[in-house]
């Protein structure tokens, strides 16, 4: 991968976000910080939606739901259209689609992100792990990309009897979590991989597998890095996202807590990484780390900003987005490594309308009648959710993000605890009494926890049903108002 | 103002109770060297605000009480345990729960209606003893009678009160007439000692305020003359005006504690004023044990304020009723009969029905006691002969019962065959000796009865819940329905609880809530919605959220279909389609569908007025349909039982 050396500038004054939702307006936020004009895109079930409020204009791309957020040419219509000349993809949708950013740079529209080549290599588990491998970062022991049909099970077997079950099937394309199956034995291979293989096909359009050892409750740690086209390449330090359900991150916390060492040499194996793929802008770079002996695995880069990079910023008080847009404008990094500062805790929590209890099912439809959020020392927010929202059924349940930023690990707890009781929301389930629960709980007050937490910590969905009492009372004193009597004292 | 040791000393606490025992609270008061004062607040309530007094009047005088250093208050039993969950939403034992918390240093006292507990009729003596054991964790003191003074009724309270260590205190009902002389009253207490041993209180319960006080002088003394040890309690109500002259004469023949009520409160049917009571006994040389006066005083201060909010409870009558000498109604129900004559439309016939009818009645049928369940057999029968202008006419099962002596034997004399007669018919004889009797209650499955509220709930139900529902199924079950929904109301002050009309856009509220949070509520602007429900914005804590108020029951009720006449009410019975005569609820279906029916078998028993009507059927045959079951609200006209005719 060749790098220039010499700066070539190329300014953005307006910036189409391709995406929606609370990222689109934490992009926007930014855009405007910068004074550059920001463009909207929208589908039509989205009309109504919050973040369209702040942009300086708002594009309709079709009916929807989520397959115009997903097409390539209606994006590039947009931006061209509004006479965008730079698209930030946020995350999912589009956001690490190469051929996404390669139409851009065709259409000579700046892509915020990294160069095609590097979201493809990335992009593909196979090839990336033969980068890493080649430079010598710590991998899980796995295998190529199977072959298909029955050869495809024979390799698979032949790595199982020498790595030891359980194993586990990924899809080549896959990321955040999806495409990834746990084999225990001989029989569940067989049968698991042509599901898996139908599964990718249609998530990703592409059903390649390889098969890597399971790793038992290993803790997933993450790195952030930025990175400029000059070969510079910095780190922001650490998130442990370790508190999932079913691979998928509910808890996200900086710095994680290891062991100096161990976390300077995750640092510098992420940077080393970056610089192996030629990675330009920001990037997180994933590993597993065995929560006994702290060793740790590469696991893979995310060529995107993370929905958990709020906490990093919390912790640096600095602004990944901009940080972005100036990489893309070809800006040498602005930062000098030596002044990010990781001093201090941060954790995340998303608030999703959903009930835990109920396998996290979605509220979709129902209306939050009140909403109130707290606010005072410590406290981010990001969301789109405000008095008569209504969920949507045709996209994601996140109401808002939380982010609260301490020093200490227990005044930490503390004030996601106090920011979690002051939310008022009335109308749908959302996930607050259970992330109120894991605050109370034991191992995580300890500061003791892994990717395995929820399953072996049932007793977290026990929580009471928050129940507010003067709002029934209120219920009385409107039935009384609207019935001019009190029919129950009668 | 800070009262003396000695005074603090004379005073009977819980932790009294609680450490040394009945025995030894029964003790302090024989040896006690003035007489003791109960707060009856619970009669007060009942007979001068027909039982509305709200807890949240309760908790706040809370203070001042405690300190007063009464013997007990009364708080709890009479009617005040359904009206708790009829008309003020609030589970009667989690209120004695909650004020014993405000109240830790005064003693608790109930008035149970021996084996009617705190209802109209008869209850099966396992839920008797359940019913004691639930109400015992809070309740030291249980004031027993039976309508017809009738010791067998009361017994299984007695043993259940004794075995969970309470205080006892069995009544003799009190009435003037030829037959209630000082020599049967003491022959009475006799045959309460004999069951019950001396270790007791012995009440003296002047439901109705009969009597002089001379008279009530000579059967205080008649009575300590045979048992010189008993503790006699004096209860009076001052529907008279003349309850302090009781009271007095009650104390000054050896009467250790008499009741009173704060005057803040007092009516006219309820007790009279306790710091009257104390100031004219003082004089007399008797000195009210424990009292501190101040504590009185600033009781009614802080109360008086509270009384505009339960103006619409009090006595249609005001003003004293010396005539209650002849018609006997007990201050207990004297605010009621005034509230149904108006809701009746009869309000100008009382005179005649209280002192004319009603005295006739109580003689005719035996010269018993005008007090639950008794006195509603009394009024109603009175009321029955004034408007149907036809005396004992389709009398009501109750009277029936009664006459059965299913109740219990009649102390005096039995009501003339003429009454008998026109009450069961020419045949009446050959039914008094078949169906007549002392009428044991079966014991229930409580499993069953358990299962069947689980079902009506949908969730499990606690062991007080059971209490509750055995007592007042239908009641009780709304009440646990109502409480799901709107939670704790009990916390709202009267002001808003009998609010009258629509709030005024911008009224607030501020209270705090069952758990002491404090909140404020204020009420906004209110639309209608296309379906006719109501949106009401509720400013609550400084932000606003908008209420649904469903109008559909009301719609409901409003689309009232047309009413049956009597008439064809029973022109439709013949025929086999059986429909409601009243207006009630559903209490027992003993029809069901594909079984034979003959003439004047029982198909519903309905429940209106907390009496029952047998719904009989007309014809023989056989039947196809059954459209009600047991809690179902039904109107006039309302379809029950479908019969369909041989042939």
């Amino acid at each position: 991968m060749k790098t220039q050396k010499t700066q070539k500038i190329r300014k953005i004054r307006k910036i189409l976000i391709a995406n929606r939702g609370e990222i689109a307006l934490r992009i926007i936020r930014t855009v405007k910080e910068l004074g550059l004009d920001a463009v909207a895109v929208y589908e039509k079930p989205d009309s109504e939606a919050y973040f369209l409020r702040f942009a300086d204009e708002a594009i309709m791309l079709g009916d929807g739901p989520r397959k115009d957020y997903l097409d390539i040419e209606k994006m590039i219509w947009a931006a061209r259209n509004s006479g965008a000349d730079a698209i930030h993809p946020g995350y999912g949708f589009l956001a690490e689609n190469a051929d996404f950013s390669e139409a851009c740079e065709k259409a000579g529209i700046i892509f915020i992100g990294p160069p095609p080549q590097v979201i493809r290599d990335l992009g593909n588990k196979v090839v990336a792990r033969e980068i890493m491998e080649r430079a010598g970062i710590p991998f899980i022991p796995g295998t190529k990309n199977l072959s298909s049909g029955d050869d495809g099970i024979k390799n698979a077997l032949a790595f199982a009897k020498t790595a030891g079950y359980p194993i586990m099937l990924k899809a080549s394309s896959g990321g955040g979590g999806r495409g990834i199956r746990k084999v225990q034995n001989e029989a569940e291979l067989k049968s698991q991989l042509p599901m898996a293989r139908a599964e990718a096909l249609s998530a990703f359009n592409d059903d390649n597998i390889y098969v890597e050892k399971f790793i038992e409750s290993p803790r997933h740690v993450e790195i952030q890095i930025l990175a400029d086209r000059y070969g510079n390449t910095i780190h922001l330090g650490s998130r442990d996202c370790s508190i999932q359900r079913r691979h998928q991150k509910l808890l996200e916390i900086a710095p994680a807590d290891l062991p100096a060492d161990v976390i300077e040499s995750m640092h510098q194996t992420a940077i080393q990484a970056a610089h192996e793929v030629g990675y330009v802008n920001a990037g997180t770079v994933e590993f597993l780390v065995n929560p006994k002996t702290n060793e740790f695995w590469f696991m893979e880069v995310n060529t995107r900003l993370q929905v958990e990079h709020t906490v990093t910023e919390m912790l640096t008080g600095l602004d990944i987005v901009r940080q972005q847009i100036l990489i893309a404008e070809g800006n040498h990094l602005e930062i000098p490594k030596e002044r990010v500062q990781l001093t201090g805790r941060a954790i995340q929590v998303r608030i999703n309308a959903e009930d835990p209890k109920n396998n996290f099912m979605p509220e979709g439809g129902k209306r939050v009648e009140v909403y109130q959020s707290p606010g005072g020392p410590g406290i981010r927010l990001d969301g789109i959710v405000y008095q008569g929202y209504k969920i949507p059924t045709d996209y994601d349940s996140l109401l808002v993000k939380l982010t609260v930023r301490g020093y200490e690990w227990e005044p930490t707890i503390q004030r996601l605890k106090r920011a979690l009781n002051d939310f008022l929301i009335v109308g749908p389930r959302t996930t607050i009494p259970f992330y109120l629960a894991i605050c109370d709980e034991p191992d995580f007050r300890r500061g003791v926890f892994n990717t395995g937490y929820l399953d072996t910590h049932p007793d977290i969905f026990k929580y009471p049903e928050p129940e507010r009492e003067i709002a029934r009372l209120a219920k009385l004193i409107a039935e009384i108002h609207s019935k001019k009597m009190n029919p129950y004292a009668a | 103002m800070k009262i003396s040791r000695e005074t603090l000393d004379e005073r009977i606490t819980p932790a009294d109770f609680r450490n040394k025992g009945a025995a030894h609270v029964l003790d302090k008061l024989r040896k006690a060297k003035g007489f003791y004062l109960t707060n009856t607040e619970r009669d007060l309530s009942q007979s001068d605000f027909k039982n509305r007094i709200m807890p949240h009047t309760q908790i706040l005088v809370s203070a001042e009480r405690n300190a007063a250093g009464f013997f007990s208050i009364e708080i709890s039993g009479g009617a005040s345990i359904h009206v708790d969950m009829l008309r003020k939403q609030i589970n009667p034992i989690e209120k004695l729960e909650i004020l014993s918390s405000y109240m830790p240093d005064t003693i608790f006292q109930t008035l149970c209606r021996g084996i009617n507990l705190f209802g109209y009729r008869p209850y099966p003596e396992n839920v008797i003893r359940m019913t004691v054991q639930s109400f015992a964790r809070y309740i030291q003191v249980w004031r027993v009678f039976d309508f017809l003074n009738y010791i067998p009724n009361m017994i299984p309270v007695f043993e259940e009160v004794k075995a969970a260590g309470c205080i006892l205190e069995p009544s003799i009902c009190f009435s003037t007439g030829p037959e209630h002389t000082n020599e049967f009253y003491v022959r009475k207490v006799g045959e309460i000692i004999d069951v019950t041993g001396d270790e007791i209180i012995l009440c003296i319960k002047n439901h109705a305020g009969l009597g002089t006080q001379r008279r009530m002088g000579d059967l205080v003394h008649a009575i300590l003359q045979k048992f010189p040890d008993l503790i006699i309690h004096y209860h009076g109500h001052n529907t008279d005006g003349n309850d302090i002259g009781r009271t007095v004469e009650a104390v000054r023949n050896g009467a250790r504690i008499v009741n009173g009520g704060d005057h803040a409160f007092t009516g006219f049917y309820g007790p009279p004023p306790l710091l009257t009571i104390i100031e004219t006994l003082e004089d007399y040389g008797h000195h009210a044990m424990g009292i501190d006066r101040q504590a009185i005083i600033d009781t009614s201060n802080r109360l008086r304020p509270e009384r505009e909010y339960y103006r619409e409870f009090e006595s249609q009558f005001l003003g004293f009723d010396p005539t209650v000498q002849i018609h006997k109604l007990p201050g207990g129900a004297t605010g009621s009969s005034f509230e149904q004559a108006v809701k009746g439309g009869f309000l100008h016939l009382m005179p005649q029905m209280l002192q004319e009818e009603l005295p006739k009645v109580q003689v005719e049928l035996g010269n018993w006691w005008s007090v639950t369940p008794g006195s509603q057999i009394l009024w109603t029968t009175a009321v029955n002969n004034v408007l149907k202008k036809a005396r004992y006419k389709d009398v009501n099962d109750d009277l029936k019962n009664l006459m059965l002596e299913r109740y219990g034997e009649f102390p005096f004399y039995k009501p003339a065959d003429w009454i008998y007669e026109a009450i069961f018919g020419k045949d009446w004889k050959n039914i008094v000796e078949r169906e007549g009797g002392y009428q044991k209650i079966e014991d229930i499955d409580i499993d069953i009865e358990r299962r069947v509220l689980e079902h009506r709930l949908g969730r499990k139900a606690t062991d007080d819940e059971m209490v509750l529902y055995l007592q007042h199924p239908n009641d009780a079950v709304s009440f646990f329905k109502f409480q799901e929904k709107f939670g704790k109301t009990w916390a709202l002050p009267p002001r808003i609880w009998f609010h009258r009309g629509g709030f005024s856009l911008g009224d607030r509220f501020e209270f705090p809530d069952a758990y002491g949070k404090l909140h404020n509520i204020e009420v906004g602007p209110q639309r209608r919605t296309k379906a006719g429900d109501f949106i009401t914005y509720v400013v609550i804590d400084h932000h606003t959220e908008p209420i649904l108020t469903t109008m559909e029951e009301d719609a409901k009720r409003e689309k009232a279909k047309p009413t049956l006449s009597a008439k064809e009410i029973s022109a439709l019975a013949k025929s086999g389609d059986v429909r409601s005569p009243i207006r009630g609820t559903v209490n027992e279906v003993p029809a069901s569908a594909g079984s034979d029916v003959a003439a004047g078998e029982v198909l519903v028993v309905l429940e209106a007025m907390k009496m029952l009507t047998n719904v009989l059927s007309d014809v023989n045959g056989t039947i196809s349909d059954v459209f009600v079951s047991p809690g179902d609200a039904i109107d006039v006209g309302d379809p029950l039982v479908m019969i369909t005719l041989p042939g």
